[in-house]
């Protein structure tokens, strides 16, 4: 069996990690607000723009050559720049190339983001808002789903919520635990998008979407971007902010599909998962927080267990004794997640588990003695994912 | 996420009919005259689907689309509430079922003649037609 490199086990380390504006942004494009975000992690950072020789980023499906667009935007050349593919998966992957591309002297700052504006993509019309479509026409499928009146996302990862429940005795009110959960933690989080308390009555009462999702099981509609640098372990040490390793990270695509095999219920996390731990010689015991790709609630659940935090069917359990709150066992998207803070495709996760590894918030939202963090990444019709694992110096 | 933004514009009363991949032809063809057929391999026996030009088992190109037994389980279901195209505006709450064929093979399909809330996982279907046009008819599946 092929190991990962040991080689790259903290080896980088993320010098500067940035937000743009959340939430509902009007006026604004994805562009726009990633590169707000960017200018935002550079100025923290300490480097100058010139400084960064390298730019790896998720592609918005609507715009060719992104990578291109951003350099033209930051007014800079780069050795090394490329755009992703990944879907939700791509935000880690970006950072993965980075270290590696800086491992192998290709470049030696890598500025790294992804940004969108869903909400005002899907809000500039009365039309546009009811069919709250953000897939390009040319990319819809054309057979085998539309007929059956089956679109969107929502159902998709239903499909999977349904076979849980069914296998494991999964329950709505367990779905329930993590929305109010993260919904705690955006209440900290200035810049979320929601700004309101949820119950778990609020939960259970609000409209179904596509059974047995509700509307908090799922994310946002949102404009915002995030951002983070990369650099080598070495280049970060005089640099402004503490440096956060890039400990170790991993990916794992289940191209078969989403439909076949287990994938519904084991997802690609668990593989990548096991290489991201063997890169950066840690285990799930290890990990102080998590911040987990939320597209939807049943999603949280499943890669919990496949990150081995529980075992298989147990996640329902795990939530439901507080473990995702601040103060439990594992706080989990502790700034509020896609669920509650904005929908970036994972970005704010990356953001976040930076933020959490310096030790810099206020009591209130910083979890106690946080050593390391593990961020998931997951997309690409369900399939792809990738892991990073973030410590501190 | 929805149909095509601009067939809802022209007719938005119109369900989605399908449009084919070159490779899925035949498919709906079959599909057409009441048969469920799908690509079954001459090199490994397997039965694959959606149709792709060569068996994702073996990569052999030596296939042909096979009638299979029609018959089922659901692997895992969702209903819909809410309206993503005006033209199911009126079939709201839906089932929208992972059908596991005898065969192997899984396939998104209508779970019909059953109420959404007396629909399993396990639950045993078998295959029906819809015919939504003179010159289509959708597979779709009911309690066997």
């Amino acid at each position: 069996m092929i190991e990962p490199s040991r080689e790259l086990r903290d080896a980088c380390a993320i010098v500067g990690a940035g937000n743009s504006r959340l939430g509902r942004v009007p006026g604004t494009s994805s562009l726009d607000l990633l590169v707000e975000a960017m200018r935002n992690a550079i100025a923290e950072s300490g480097l100058k723009v010139s400084d960064i020789d390298g730019i790896v980023c998720r592609g918005p499906d609507d715009i060719y050559g992104h990578h291109q667009q951003i350099g033209a935007r930051l007014g800079i050349n780069a050795r090394f720049s490329t755009s992703l593919d990944n879907g939700g998966a791509s935000q880690i992957l970006a950072v993965a190339i980075a270290s590696m591309a800086i491992k192998a002297g290709l470049a030696s700052v890598v500025i790294c983001g992804y940004g969108r504006d869903s909400w005002s993509r899907t809000h500039k019309s009365e039309e546009a808002r009811v069919l709250n479509q953000t897939t390009p026409d040319d990319q819809l499928p054309k057979e085998f789903a539309p007929e059956y009146g089956f679109f969107g996302a929502v159902a998709s990862h239903a499909l999977g919520a349904t076979r849980h429940m069914h296998l494991y005795g999964t329950t709505r009110d367990q779905f329930g635990d993590i929305a109010v959960a993260f919904r705690e933690h955006a209440l900290r989080n200035p810049d979320a998008q929601m700004k309101k308390p949820l119950s778990k009555e609020q939960y259970h009462e609000a409209h179904q979407v596509v059974a047995p999702f509700g509307l908090f099981d799922c994310s946002l509609r949102s404009d915002g971007a995030g951002a983070v640098i990369v650099t080598s372990r070495e280049r970060a040490k005089d640099l402004k902010q503490p440096p956060v390793l890039v400990k170790g990270f991993g990916s794992f695509n289940n191209l078969r599909g989403w439909y076949n095999d287990d994938n519904m219920v084991v997802t690609a996390a668990k593989k990548s998962g096991e290489v991201a731990y063997q890169m950066a010689g840690v285990g799930p015991s290890d990990i102080d927080t998590a911040q987990i790709y939320d597209c939807f609630t049943y999603m949280v659940l499943t890669q919990l267990e496949d990150y081995g935090f529980c075992k298989k069917g147990e996640g329902g359990a795990f939530v439901a004794s507080g473990a995702l709150r601040m103060g439990g066992q594992l706080p989990t998207n502790t700034s509020g997640g896609q669920l509650s803070e904005a929908h970036v495709e994972g970005m704010l996760q990356v953001v976040e588990g930076v933020r959490q590894m310096r030790h810099t918030y206020p009591a209130e939202r910083q979890v106690k003695d946080a050593d390391i963090a593990l961020v998931s990444g997951h997309g690409g019709n369900q399939v792809c994912h990738s892991t990073l694992i973030l410590g501190r110096t | 996420m929805s149909g095509s933004t601009e067939e809802i514009k022209k007719e938005p009363k119109k369900k989605p009919i399908p449009r084919p991949a070159p490779e899925s032809v035949k498919y709906w063809q079959a599909a057409k005259e009441h048969r469920l057929e799908i690509p079954h391999c001459n090199a490994c026996g397997k039965f694959w689907f959606p149709p792709s030009q060569s068996c994702p088992h073996c990569l052999s190109t030596d296939f042909a689309f096979v009638p299979v037994s029609g018959r089922g389980k659901v692997f895992s279901f969702v209903t819909f509430h809410r309206v993503y195209h005006p033209a199911f505006a009126k079939e709201v709450p839906y089932v929208v079922a992972l059908v596991e064929l005898e065969e192997g093979p899984r396939l998104l399909t209508n779970i019909v003649g059953v109420k959404p809330e007396n629909v399993t996982c396990e639950m045993p279907v078998k295959v029906v037609f819809d015919d939504v046009s003179e010159d289509v008819s959708v597979p779709k599946f009911a309690p066997a």
